[in-house]
């Protein structure tokens, strides 16, 4: 788990990705964005960092090890507190049934990868509680 | 097999795939070579030795376009072509901390333009670096162009450099799919 630095929005948001280099981007465009921004590594970190914190938004990756983002989407919400968490896809992936399968499993939207950071940004101040 | 087939007997038959610009292709079969031409773009040929799954993609960092804003959207092209090539590996059964990397291209063919085949080639060992794959082999930079085939099932490369004619006409291409960046709520 790592820690973006401190920015003046509130907005928390919690990204996902086993990809050193696609974290590193995302919290570069994140931040540049006024976003706060934490990091996990796969699913399962996380879930153990969501135990004890809070964020507002999750954008998460779907391959990943110990814990997908299907896997990680379904284990929020089976949790009451998580059960209305806003969560973004974001993927490479992009067919039908993925997509399907991911708003099955409770997620909020899907953006496929390569990301346009304006883009992204405006759907997590329009997603954002 | 007929009279003119050279190839030893239970040999199969090669399936070539040219992996273009802005592409990423993955395989496991025996029978497919994967092939390339490279200027400046990089090609990566990513192999798991245990799942005997390769694969190879082709990039050229693209100068960031207007639309996309601030960001260093070269970097991220690039980026998507790396992930896009691992998720096909491993949906084949690999496992990225069992994969090498081996890195061709690169070439700064204009003496006098920027040294985009350098940037390119740059931003493949850091990558490689940044995500803890194994850097087996490079033939980087230079200022020739090269051809590139690629046993996907076997890990084995073939490079030699070619005329610089051969190359197809590169430029920064958009990616290669239509819906990139969408975003879509439920």
């Amino acid at each position: 788990m790592t820690k973006g630095h401190e920015m003046t929005q509130s907005t928390r948001i919690l990204t996902v990705d086993d990809s050193a280099s696609m974290r590193a981007l995302l919290l570069n465009a994140l931040q540049q964005e006024g976003f706060n921004v934490e990091q996990a590594v796969d699913g399962q970190d996380a879930l153990d960092w969501l135990a004890t914190n809070e964020v507002d938004v999750i954008i998460t990756d779907i391959n990943m090890p110990r814990l997908d983002g299907f896997g990680l989407i379904e284990r929020l919400r089976e949790s009451a507190r998580h059960a209305d968490r806003p969560i973004l896809v974001l993927s490479t992936e992009s067919s039908d049934e993925k997509k399907r399968r991911a708003r099955d499993a409770g997620a909020t939207g899907w953006i496929v990868k390569p990301f346009n950071a304006d883009k992204l940004a405006a759907a997590v101040r329009r997603i954002a509680h | 097999m007929s009279a003119m087939d050279r190839r030893p007997p239970g040999k199969p038959a090669a399936k070539r795939i040219t992996v273009l610009q802005g592409e990423a292709h993955a395989s496991s079969a025996p029978q497919v070579e994967l092939s390339t031409v490279l200027g400046s773009c990089v090609a990566t040929c990513l192999f798991d030795p245990i799942a005997r799954v390769g694969g190879m993609n082709h990039f050229l960092l693209a100068e960031p376009p207007p639309h996309l804003g601030h960001l260093e959207f070269d970097e991220h092209y690039g980026l998507f072509l790396m992930e896009l090539l691992i998720n096909e590996m491993l949906k084949l059964g690999a496992a990225k901390s069992r994969l090498k990397a081996r890195l061709y291209g690169g070439a700064n063919m204009n003496s006098g333009l920027s040294q985009i085949g350098s940037a390119n080639a740059a931003f493949a060992r850091r990558f490689l670096q940044q995500e803890g794959i194994v850097q087996a082999f490079e033939d980087l930079e230079g200022q020739s162009a090269r051809r590139v085939y690629f046993q996907p099932a076997t890990g084995r490369v073939r490079c030699s450099t070619t005329a610089q004619a051969a190359i197809p006409k590169q430029k920064p291409a958009a990616p290669p799919q239509s819906d990139i960046g969408q975003v879509e709520l439920f």
